[in-house]
């Protein structure tokens, strides 16, 4: 199975387009810009949320609302998001595989995406005009954290 | 004193060389510069989804506005400071650079658009909550706003690459 997938890496990474995209002038700074443009709109859409569920902005919807009508643009921006990156990791796998600040950007991410989909859903209950109780205030502070830290854990990756 | 000539004198001033010669300062400018973009250029789009009628239906177009504003001045100000630093660092590359003139001219669209949605539509907003019917101006400035804005993280972004 193992040998499987790394096989298919393998035959991915060497790919002709692949390639192209990895060694051409504009091929990285395209690939990095879907994955900025998708990664403002994604954490703009969980802060939205995030500001909602702690009564500091957007009072006029409630959370549910909110979440539903954010959820194409979070889930598409971050379908973006992590297509863009699979084939910036695809393009150099050796280099991300042994990059610590890349290492750890996948577990935050995981949790991130864990909390989300989990305890925020959970939680996603408030109606209009109703006030934030504190676990509302920590769950923000935590979603947040979360999020922001993939964030610059990906920019360390270009930097240790 | 030339343009350019501002630009190179810049870069050699002590602030700007204590950035580019520190191991960390750069990277933390540069990141914070980066993770910015949701708290600004972000909700700015949020914004624009609802002047496109894509999302935020049914509430009150002025107050979303407000809070937007409310928020989006902390990341605006955060922008420009370590954008204006990472800029000191590198004047005399940007000056020449395609990408980083076009970013400026986005930079000046944007303003002026918001200027004429300010002029224009500020007045007016609570007249299309109740028909629920946005003003084709108004939806032009946010699909303006929302183009422009992506523009200015694809010259942001490959700009560097040129450096």
């Amino acid at each position: 199975m193992i040998l499987a997938v790394a096989s298919f890496l393998d035959w991915f990474a060497k790919s002709r387009w692949l390639v192209y995209i990895r060694d051409s002038s504009f091929g990285m700074p395209a690939l990095q810009s879907v994955h900025l443009v998708a990664l403002t709109i994604l954490l703009a859409a969980i802060l939205v949320l995030n500001l909602r569920l702690t009564g500091l902005g957007m009072v006029d919807w409630s959370l549910p609302a909110l979440v539903r009508q954010l959820k194409p643009w979070s889930i598409g921006a971050l379908a973006l998001v992590v297509a863009s990156g699979v084939v910036m990791f695809l393009g150099n796998p050796e280099k991300y595989l042994a990059s610590y600040p890349f290492l750890f950007k996948m577990t935050v991410l995981g949790l991130a995406i864990l909390f989300q989909f989990s305890v925020l859903r959970r939680l996603s209950t408030l109606e209009p005009g109703a006030p934030p109780r504190r676990a509302d205030f920590m769950v923000a502070g935590l979603s947040l954290t979360l999020w922001f830290t993939v964030g610059w854990a990906g920019r360390a990756i270009a930097f240790v | 004193m030339s343009l350019l000539g501002w630009c190179q004198w810049l870069e050699q001033t002590p602030l700007a060389t204590a950035i580019s010669e520190s191991v960390w300062l750069f990277p933390l400018i540069e990141g914070t510069h980066i993770m910015a973009l949701p708290l600004s250029v972000g909700l700015m789009v949020m914004f624009d989804l609802r002047l496109l009628g894509l999302a935020f239906k049914n509430g009150s177009t002025a107050r979303l506005m407000g809070d937007v504003v409310r928020w989006s001045k902390l990341g605006f100000a955060v922008m420009f400071t370590t954008g204006g630093l990472l800029f000191m660092t590198q004047a005399g590359k940007a000056y020449g650079n395609a990408f980083f003139r076009a970013k400026l001219i986005f930079l000046v669209m944007l303003g002026l658009n918001a200027l004429v949605y300010h002029a224009i539509f500020y007045s007016r907003m609570a007249e299309w909550d109740a028909s629920g019917r946005t003003p084709l101006g108004a939806r032009l400035c946010g699909a303006l706003s929302l183009v422009v804005w992506i523009g200015v993280i694809i010259c942001g972004r490959t700009m560097a690459y040129q450096f």
